[in-house]
């Protein structure tokens, strides 16, 4: 029995690795009249700051957003910190 | 008189031209002068990239109040924009202004030069007839307004003599016999004209007339030294 429960726990925890999820943060603005938001989503390809850019920029602008930068990429370990500062935009996009 | 005539006339046409090529200058001055301000003073993005530039470069500015600082700020310099746009309007209409008067008195310059180049004119020639109109009926030529009462005769005489003088014509004696007495000119000898015009000259004070007015010229005939545009016959 052990034999087999010592793969499969480690398939679970690859499995569980490969779906940790990934969060950025990033700034973002939008024209006439100036508005600036800073806003947390959840990041669904690689867990880099290239790919959170590429994802991001689409994401936001369906809603006229642009985005500026992204600072960094996280897992749910740093979410609690920047609920506050991201307010209306945590986790909108 | 009438080559000083001729060139009062140039020296307005050139007068005229270089009045319109002060007035293109003028004009051309403004158009530059206004597409310098409305080209180069900053625009009202000006102030908004660089409040985005300060988001951007300092990564911990991301509390929601200082957003909201940073996006008055924003606000704030667009208003700032917009009192620009005032200011360039008031500055547009004040060279407008500018423009009107220095169109006016280049205008005034160039009609005081050609005013005084008329004032040496009339001086350099002692009398300068501005008007002469003839009334037969009254039987009185009107010299720039003075009135002189002449016989049947010289009124005919100067009559024909303004006539021949619109047409640009010169009449000798013969000529002007026959047109006053109807006869044909082969018939009419040059004494009986050249009687006529002294009798003219005699109405209105000989040598002085002789100069200013009725002249002679050698081997052609006899007109009137003043330029066609003032005679008026009544």
């Amino acid at each position: 029995m052990k034999h087999v429960i010592a793969p499969l726990t480690a398939l679970f925890l690859l499995a569980g690795t490969a779906n940790a999820a990934c969060y950025a943060d990033y700034k973002a603005k939008r024209d006439a009249p100036l508005r600036l938001h800073y806003g947390v989503a959840e990041i669904e390809g690689d867990c880099t700051v290239a790919n959170a850019e590429s994802e991001l920029a689409d994401r936001i602008a369906s809603e006229g957003w642009e985005l500026l930068a992204v600072l960094s990429v996280f897992d749910e370990s740093g979410l609690e910190d920047r609920r506050e500062n991201a307010g209306e935009f945590y986790l909108r996009y | 008189m009438p080559a000083n005539s001729i060139s009062a006339i140039e020296a307005r046409r050139t007068g005229t031209r270089f009045v319109l090529f002060c007035i293109g200058a003028i004009i051309a001055i403004l158009l530059v002068a206004t597409a310098f301000l409305l080209f180069t003073l900053p625009d009202a993005n000006a102030f908004n990239a660089r409040v985005e530039q300060v988001f951007v470069e300092n990564a911990d500015l991301t509390g929601q109040a200082e957003l909201r600082l940073l996006e008055i700020l924003a606000q704030s310099g667009t208003a700032f924009a917009d009192t620009l746009a005032g200011y360039r309007m008031v500055i547009t209409v004040l060279l407008v202004f500018a423009t009107a008067m220095l169109v006016a008195a280049v205008a005034a310059l160039v009609m005081l030069v050609l005013l005084n180049r008329r004032m040496a004119q009339i001086e350099h020639s002692g009398i300068q007839v501005n008007s002469l109109i003839l009334s037969r009926e009254e039987k009185t030529v009107y010299l720039n307004n003075m009135a002189f009462k002449l016989t049947e005769a010289a009124i005919e005489t100067l009559g024909v003599l303004a006539e021949a003088r619109m047409d640009d014509e010169m009449l000798n004696g013969a000529e002007i016999e026959a047109m006053i007495s109807g006869r044909n000119s082969a018939d009419c000898d040059e004494a009986s004209g050249a009687t006529r015009i002294k009798r003219l000259r005699d109405a209105l004070g000989n040598q002085l007339m002789t100069e200013l007015l009725v002249k002679n010229i050698a081997r052609k005939g006899y007109v009137l030294a003043i330029d066609k545009s003032v005679i008026k016959i009544v």
